[in-house]
């Protein structure tokens, strides 16, 4: 205990730019977990849409694509594609990623670690979304069936409306695990939280005082609490809202950590 | 596919050796997991705010940091800090503590489950608190909290593989896939059969919570 709390452990915070530097790496974290979290919604949609299609071909194939990426760890993933993805692909996202990314995120291994994010991600937001879906009342459908709306129209203006409408705090929550599971690529060496913290320990870095491990990861540690709390909380508060307006309940969908999240909020 | 095969064949002592610290990883951690969840759970719903403040304080922190994050601070923060502790056993710790978050909060919602009218009626006919507890609730609590529990358990599985590939270098399934990878290049196949082996892990596990629910049921 006087190890943690005594201040000569703690003065790497104050000097050099230590914690200016801890703070561009776990902005890295948030600006991958954000551009991972908008593409994962896109696939993830068509992924449920091709779920619940009329088509069983079509079903079994999405179907089968979702359950084995979900059920895969995601460092098995990341690691995965770092080391397969053909060079070129890496290339082609270097050269064509775009000018207002900052430069850590333009190398070539970003995209690999972009692409396990979005694979794995968008799976479990399908699921999420296949059970906001099907949540709905039958009768929903059947309705909108008999007033003469095709299958397009149904989905677009009856289905859909609703039934994404159920999983905004879901989604925020899986934003919570998507957050946290952003750390994983410093595993690729991508320059982003963890990266920076080894660095402000390894050695005098910027000339200051050499940093504690233990001290500079319970900082990075309570970032994220900070923010996920703050994420929580907007997702509470969002769930609290659609209760009042609907008069319903959300279902506890998602087949993550996450369902926790939503069943607790209950 | 014959190359498929001959990675498996030529280095199974590596994968199955990967295999069995998973599981052996697995096992302990959730043993931990269920022990602390349990405990934590309790303070959520002691009749004290202080205790049950205690609690959330637990859930919140563990649930909203990144496993990597604690695996870096109970190796590398406290070995540097002078603590001599093994990588097994920050392993295990990390990985336990940081599910028994999710553990507390599904025993808590299982118990808030059963209705108020049941412990009021236990509580008039004279059951203790702690009676209350274990004759009326958790009893029907637990029915409620295996489908989510199996969930947590799947999680916890591929969490896992966090483990091996962090500072702390146990030789687990991904770990040993990797050694065979940066050794032979043939990375389709031995990531396939690491794949496998978790897809496996994860089958058994969800066809044993299956079997638990089955039991459990309610027959009306």
């Amino acid at each position: 205990m006087g190890y943690l709390f005594d201040p000569d452990n703690w003065e790497w915070l104050v000097t050099a730019n230590n914690a200016r530097f801890i703070f561009e790496g776990f902005l890295v974290n948030l600006q991958l977990a954000l551009i991972a979290m908008v593409f994962a919604l896109a696939v993830g949609l068509a992924l449920a849409l091709a779920r619940i299609s009329r088509s069983p071909v079509l079903r079994f194939v999405a179907a089968t694509w979702i359950d084995v990426w979900r059920n895969l760890p995601l460092i098995f993933i990341i690691l995965y594609l770092a080391l397969a993805l053909p060079e070129s692909w890496r290339d082609a996202y270097e050269n064509n990623a775009p000018q207002l990314l900052p430069d850590v995120l333009q190398t070539g291994r970003v995209f690999a670690a972009l692409l396990a994010l979005v694979l794995y991600n968008s799976a479990v937001l399908a699921e999420i979304m296949r059970a906001g879906i099907q949540s709905l009342d039958r009768g929903q459908g059947e309705a909108a069936a008999a007033l003469g709306l095709s299958y397009r129209q149904r989905m677009r203006f009856v289905i859909l409306p609703q039934g994404l409408r159920r999983m905004v705090p879901a989604t925020v929550s899986q934003l919570i695990t998507l957050n946290k599971d952003t750390t994983l690529v410093s595993i690729i060496a991508i320059q982003e939280v963890m990266r920076h913290g080894r660095i402000v320990t390894g050695f005098n870095f910027f000339g200051g005082v050499q940093a504690p491990v233990l001290q500079v990861f319970i900082f990075i540690g309570l970032l994220f609490v900070a923010t996920n709390l703050a994420l929580s909380r907007l997702s509470r508060r969002l769930e609290i809202r659609e209760r009042a307006r609907t008069g319903t309940t959300v279902e506890p969908i998602g087949g993550l950590e996450d369902q926790v999240a939503t069943a607790q909020a209950r | 596919m014959g190359a498929l095969f001959d990675v498996l064949t030529d280095n199974f002592d590596e994968l199955a050796g990967g295999l069995w610290v998973t599981l052996r990883l697995v096992g302990a951690s959730f043993a931990i997991a269920l022990v602390v969840g349990t405990l934590v759970a309790a303070l959520r719903i002691a009749p004290s705010k202080w205790l049950q403040r205690l609690g959330g304080v637990y859930v919140e922190t563990f649930r909203n940091v990144p496993l990597l994050v604690l695996l870096f601070i109970s190796f590398a923060g406290l070995r540097r800090a002078g603590v001599p502790i093994s990588n097994w056993a920050a392993g295990i710790g990390s990985l336990g503590l940081y599910t028994a978050a999710y553990v507390a909060e599904v025993l808590r919602s299982g118990v808030f489950a059963v209705s108020r009218g049941q412990i009021e009626a236990a509580l008039s006919l004279g059951f203790s608190y702690g009676a209350t507890l274990r004759r009326i609730v958790l009893p029907q609590a637990f029915r409620t909290v295996i489908a989510p529990l199996a969930s947590i358990t799947i999680a916890m599985i591929k969490n896992s593989a966090i483990v091996g590939v962090s500072l702390l270098a146990l030789p687990d399934l991904l770990k040993e896939a990797r050694i065979v990878q940066s050794r032979t290049f043939q990375t389709d196949e031995a990531f396939f059969w690491a794949a496998v082996g978790y897809l496996l892990i994860t089958a058994s596990a969800t066809i044993a919570f299956r079997r638990l629910e089955r039991r459990f049921a309610i027959r009306r």
